[in-house]
């Protein structure tokens, strides 16, 4: 019986885990169900030893254990499959497998052949075919899923943890998984399995636990696992909203296209995505985590290059080989992920504001301090950005007014395209609400905002018209009475009437 | 038969040794005919090649051995020296046995080097950076134990290490058999597997319940080892001592070891270090018979011995940018080859 | 606010304001130790040095706010001053040629330090490390050991002379160049972009930035600086040898470092370099006159570097 207890854990400013617990017995598979950044990934980190929670307590078999490494975990009986993965790229799947589990044979060297004899038979077990030796970086994404299941599922684990294993596999590949984790469970084994797919849960799991803002808001047992309505509930926290009035979809419909997409391809992520923007229009882009939203705008930006489709941009084609280029355009790019790719932490607020005129100009122009803080001095009047002197470092600004700094940044610049990538995340309500003032304003006066975002109130309410991306291609448009949070939701979850796809 | 040649064959273009054993190759066909194969293939050639070299060509397996789990060190080559002067001044000033001399001198090079491991795994320094500063310490180190270059060694100790056995091996060879044989071993052992998987990912690594820092602290053990046997190996063949000597090892050590197709980040094998330490030391000595040879052929052609070092440098810092091309393009072709897979996939229903 | 409190803070966020600080230290405890010292002279022949080392590590401070380093300046110094001695012979009116010949010098190595570390991905450290090495053997070659040549008088007038013998004619140069470098780093849009680039990378490149030709550019202007500082060098030493400046590199690095960049680059600034440049010059200078031999220097210097790394650029475990 393995238990958590009000497990609490911070990363910085994100409160990651709130309290949050999970229980499972011998012999039952427990799904963990949750929306984007609910802390189901964190969770199963604390259990593999990886992240190390602030507060609350384990317990297996009704008595207290502290987890302080990965190794603590292995020991405990605990085996964990990644969803990122955690194969050695350039060993072979031999070596991968049997990594730290080596068997030892003469003069302490290892047994090779003996290794080879347990990995092959665990592979036919698996019904998994490929070269022994060859480096898992060359596997397809599908087999490396699987092996990363059979290295977990080796170490004949007590509590086997699974994090959305299946998002690569083929369709016949996920029903021999299933066989295998039915048998192990059979054979008395703890199963957590972590998916986004409705339909996996009700095929394979006995229960399930829902959590949303790190935190555990309910247990359903397996008579109550579909009832979709009632998961989506739990997952987001309010009933489904009635559609609202469909006004801003006529700038739509006259405008001209600014951005046409056709046919864009970018492994693995990015399958074949087609969709078109209006001028002076908000268009949203949803859908589950990791399903190409955020490769998506960063070709349109340039920083990748796809591999195969066309991007039409005003008219013309374009092929952006830098966001430098792309920046030159009249595009601009909004980032939710500030510590990595917006604010310059160590940098002062006012040349953190100053970033948008900062990117574009003659390289050896002259640029006076005056000029930047009295820009930076309007900007924080107008936006409302709390700070305490222009000259401190941004890294000393809330989450929330960084935010608004980095959109200040780049509506100063006005661009002709806005890409936003996640803009609210981890901000507050207050802040929130302002920026999507702020945006509605700039699409009144013709700007172009494209805004991918893992939060479906935020869509529902900025975007005229919704794209739900799934597994790399454009699951649905969402405009006007269709624009619903269920069918938002529905689609997202790939649990749409239409016909179904391979990948299930 | 065939098949299987043209499986092992395929296997090892993929690997990443291959750059290495190229550029070796094609190096040593050229020295071979600079040299003319009647002086290249003589036991003298050979025996002076490895002695002179092997301890630049034992830095080069050490540092590899570091850049397998991830780490390097930029102050192994004045490390040599820092266990020359020890080998030399301790029986010198102290009247200590050369034996047990030469004993602690290993030994200091083991402790330096931990020293350095110290710096970088548990403080967490920057590696390059750190490294190349503390090259700085050990030379004022080295200069306080032995202020100017100076001292002896037994007849008996370098007689015996320029010998040749048997007549027709030389005794450095031994030397590299033996590190080479300790090296066999332990890719066998389970440390062995778990350097490789710590310097590729360490925190998938670290997932699987190893400990990146204890390993890799290791690979510092016996990265000082091997130093410390390269340091005796350069106090016999000099038979003398010199506190400021081949601090340029360190630098020539990383570069052999990417030459041999290694990255920073455990990517590549011992082998590496080898091909690549054997393409430094063939370059130079191809060059120095071909500017022999270009002095004699050509009447009045007076070149300096500078010209000499800077046409194998250049040759060298070449290799290098040929090296990371190379790689790159490997990567490149890698990603191709997983996309076709995807392609394919994706046809039969995926 | 308390003094106390005011003190702390300039302690730890005034870093060029500690460096000078600690300069006048060091300057107080060598004089203290050896009275005589306390002369015209010394503070003169401080003063110059700490403007030649200022101009080497102009370029150094571009390339580390950039988040690289460059370890082929003091090789470049080193070429710059055997080319303007080569040149020179002695006589005077060849000033242009010195200069372009050394500008260009330093542009192309530099040129391909930044191609190198940056397109190719090598590590700054090994290329440039791996690049002087080159240039130091081209020395060689050019001179065959032995470079001929004497600056011109009247340009080693313009650099040895000390008005009252104090104020170093050299100033002159010195506005020039720290005006130059001022500008760039802290009053262009190079610069700002600049520390955007080596603050935040990714940020900077996906808001816009190239930050691939800024961090070449920033390897080229290394490179001009640094035969620049060369040719000011020659001019001061009045002859050149090979591998005159060498030690250069690290010095300008230190220098640096101490006035309050970070390695890991996005912070810093000229002025600090300049006072880093007086403390490694004086620290310089006093182990000289403490008469303390080159080896313990060597320790000194490298427990400095280790230790400055120790404090402020320790990397992030793997288990959070």
């Amino acid at each position: 019986m393995f238990e958590m207890r009000g497990i609490t854990k911070d990363f910085d400013a994100v409160k990651a885990l709130k309290g949050a617990s999970l229980s499972v017995r011998p012999g039952e598979i427990r799904s963990l169900l949750g929306a984007n950044g609910s802390g189901k990934s964190t969770l199963v980190k604390v259990l593999a030893g990886l992240v190390k929670p602030d507060g609350g307590e384990v317990f297996i078999d009704g008595k207290p254990v502290r987890i302080r490494t990965s190794y603590d975990s292995k020991q405990l009986g605990i085996a964990t499959a990644f969803q990122d993965l955690s194969l050695i790229p350039t060993m072979t799947v031999i070596d991968n497998i049997k990594l730290n589990k080596e068997t030892v044979g003469h003069f302490g060297t290892i047994d090779v052949k003996k290794d080879r004899r347990d990995v092959e038979e665990l592979l036919k077990l698996f019904r998994v075919r490929c070269d022994l030796d060859a480096y898992a970086q060359t596997l397809m994404p599908s087999t490396q899923s699987m092996l990363e299941v059979a290295k977990a599922v080796y170490a004949k684990p007590r509590l086997l943890l699974l994090d959305e294993v299946t998002a690569t596999l083929h369709h016949d590949e996920i029903e021999g998984l299933f066989e295998l984790l039915r048998k192990l469970r059979d054979e008395g084994t703890a199963i957590v399995y972590v998916t986004h797919r409705m339909k996996e849960v009700a095929k394979l799991c006995d229960s399930a636990t829902i959590m949303r803002n790190g935190e555990t808001v309910a247990e359903l047992a397996r008579d109550e696992l579909n009832d979709l309505d009632g998961i989506v509930y739990h997952m987001t926290g309010k009933v489904p909203d009635k559609a609202k009035a469909c006004g801003a979809q006529a700038a739509a419909a006259e405008g001209e296209a600014l951005l046409e997409v056709s046919g864009l391809k970018y492994s693995p992520k990015v399958r074949d995505l087609s969709l078109t923007a209006y001028k002076g229009e908000i268009l949203g882009i949803g859908g589950l985590d990791g399903q190409g939203q955020s490769e998506f705008i960063r070709l349109l930006l340039g920083e990748f290059q796809p591999e195969a489709g066309a991007i039409r941009y005003r008219g013309k084609e374009v092929r952006f080989r830098r966001p430098a280029e792309a920046v030159e355009n009249g595009i601009g790019f909004i980032s939710g992920e500030r510590n990595r790719e917006a604010i310059f932490p160590l940098r002062t607020i006012a040349e953190n504001l100053f970033v948008g005129r900062t990117a574009t100009g003659g390289l050896f122009k002259f640029i006076g301090n005056r000029r930047v803080n009295g820009f930076a001095r309007e900007a924080v009047e107008k936006y409302n950005i709390k700070v305490g002197e222009l000259e401190d470092p941004a890294s000393s600004l809330s989450g929330g007014n960084q935010q608004k700094l980095i959109v200040a940044r780049w509506i100063a610049v006005m661009p002709e395209l806005l890409l936003l990538d996640d803009p609210t995340k981890g901000v507050d309500i207050a802040s929130r609400r302002e920026i999507h003032q702020i945006l509605r304003q700039c699409a009144q006066k013709g700007m172009t905002v494209v805004v991918s975002s893992s939060d479906n109130d935020e869509l529902m309410d900025l975007a005229d018209r919704i794209y739900v991306f799934y597994e790399g291609r454009v699951q649905a448009l969402l405009s006007c009475e269709d624009k619903t949070q269920e069918r938002l939701v529905a689609e997202m979850m790939g649990f749409a009437e239409k016909e179904e796809r391979a990948n299930g | 038969m065939a098949e299987a040649i043209r499986r092992r064959w395929g296997h090892f273009r993929r690997q990443p040794v291959f750059t290495g054993f190229c550029l070796f190759m094609a190096v040593l066909a050229l020295n071979i005919i600079i040299q003319t194969p009647a002086k290249f293939f003589t036991v003298s050639n050979f025996r002076i090649l490895l002695s002179k070299n092997m301890p630049l060509i034992l830095t080069c397996l050490g540092q590899s051995v570091l850049m397998m789990c991830g780490v390097l060190d930029l102050s192994t080559g004045i490390q040599l020296a820092f266990v020359n002067v020890i080998a030399i001044m301790l029986p010198q000033e102290l009247g200590v046995p050369v034996g047990l001399g030469w004993a602690c001198a290993l030994t200091g090079g083991v402790l330096i080097s931990l020293f350095c491991g110290f710096c970088i795994v548990k403080l967490r320094l920057p590696a390059l950076l750190t490294t190349f500063s503390i090259t700085y310490i050990i030379k004022g180190v080295n200069v306080l134990i032995m202020g100017e270059p100076q001292g002896k060694v037994e007849k008996i100790i370098y007689k015996t290490y320029d010998s040749v056995l048997f007549g027709f091996l030389p005794f450095a060879a031994l030397i590299l058999l033996a590190v080479l044989l300790i090296w066999q071993y332990i890719k066998r052992t389970r440390y062995g597997r778990h350097m490789y998987a710590v310097g590729n990912n360490p925190r998938n690594a670290y997932a699987v319940g190893i400990n990146p820092e204890r390993v890799q602290m290791k690979a510092f053990l016996i990265k000082g080892f091997i130093v410390g046997l390269a340091g005796l190996c350069l106090t016999a063949s000099n038979a003398s001592g010199n506190p400021l000597q081949a601090e340029e090892y360190g630098i020539r050590s990383l570069s052999a070891c990417m030459l041999g197709g290694m990255n920073f980040g455990g990517w590549g094998t011992l082998s590496c270090g080898l091909f690549g330490a054997g393409f430094l030391v063939i370059v130079q000595n191809a060059v120095y018979y071909l500017f022999n040879f270009l002095t004699k052929a050509i009447q009045g052609l007076m070149i300096n011995s500078y010209w000499q070092n800077l046409v194998s440098d250049t040759i060298i810092f070449l290799g290098l940018l040929a090296t990371i091309i190379t790689a790159k393009a490997q990567r490149e072709t890698l990603k191709q080859g997983f996309v076709k897979q995807l392609k394919r996939g994706e046809k039969y229903g995926g | 606010m308390g003094s106390g409190l005011r003190i702390r803070r300039f302690v730890k966020y005034n870093r060029p304001g500690m460096a000078l600080v600690i300069a006048l230290f060091l300057l107080l405890i060598t004089v203290l130790i050896n009275p005589k010292s306390l002369n015209i002279n010394t503070f003169g022949s401080i003063l110059v040095q700490t403007m030649l080392l200022s101009f080497a590590a102009a370029g150094q401070t571009m390339v580390v706010i950039s988040g690289g380093v460059d370890l082929s300046v003091g090789s470049v110094m080193s070429m710059a001053a055997v080319i303007t001695t080569g040149i020179m012979q002695g006589q005077g009116g060849r000033f242009a040629q010195v200069i372009l010949a050394t500008v260009a010098m330093g542009a192309a190595i530099g040129l391909l330090n930044g191609v190198c570390a940056v397109r190719v991905g090598l590590p700054p450290i090994v290329i440039t490390l791996a690049v002087s090495y080159v240039v130091t053997r081209l020395q060689y070659v050019f001179t065959g050991g032995m470079p001929t040549g004497v600056a011109a008088a009247l340009f080693k007038k313009t650099v040895q002379y000390r008005i009252f013998g104090l104020i170093p004619a050299a100033t002159m140069y010195a506005v020039v160049i720290w005006a130059l470098a001022f500008f760039l780093i802290h009053r262009s849009r190079f610069g700002k972009q600049l520390y955007l680039t080596g603050n935040n990378e990714s940020a900077a490149r996906l808001n816009g930035i190239n930050t691939r030709k800024i961090r070449v550019l920033t390897f080229v202007l290394s490179g001009v600086f640094s035969a620049v500082a060369g040719v000011l060098g020659a001019g001061y030493m009045g002859m050149s040898q090979c591998q005159l400046f060498d030690n250069y590199a690290y010095n300008s690095l230190v220098a640096v470092i101490v006035g309050g960049s970070l390695f890991v680059g996005g912070v810093g600034s000229y002025f600090g370099s300049i006072t880093g440049s007086l403390v490694m010059i004086v620290l310089s200078n006093g182990l000289t006159v403490l008469d303390i031999s080159q080896p313990v220097r060597n320790l000194v210097l490298g427990l400095v570097m280790v230790i400055l790394l120790t404090l402020y650029n320790r990397a992030k475990p793997i288990r959070q």
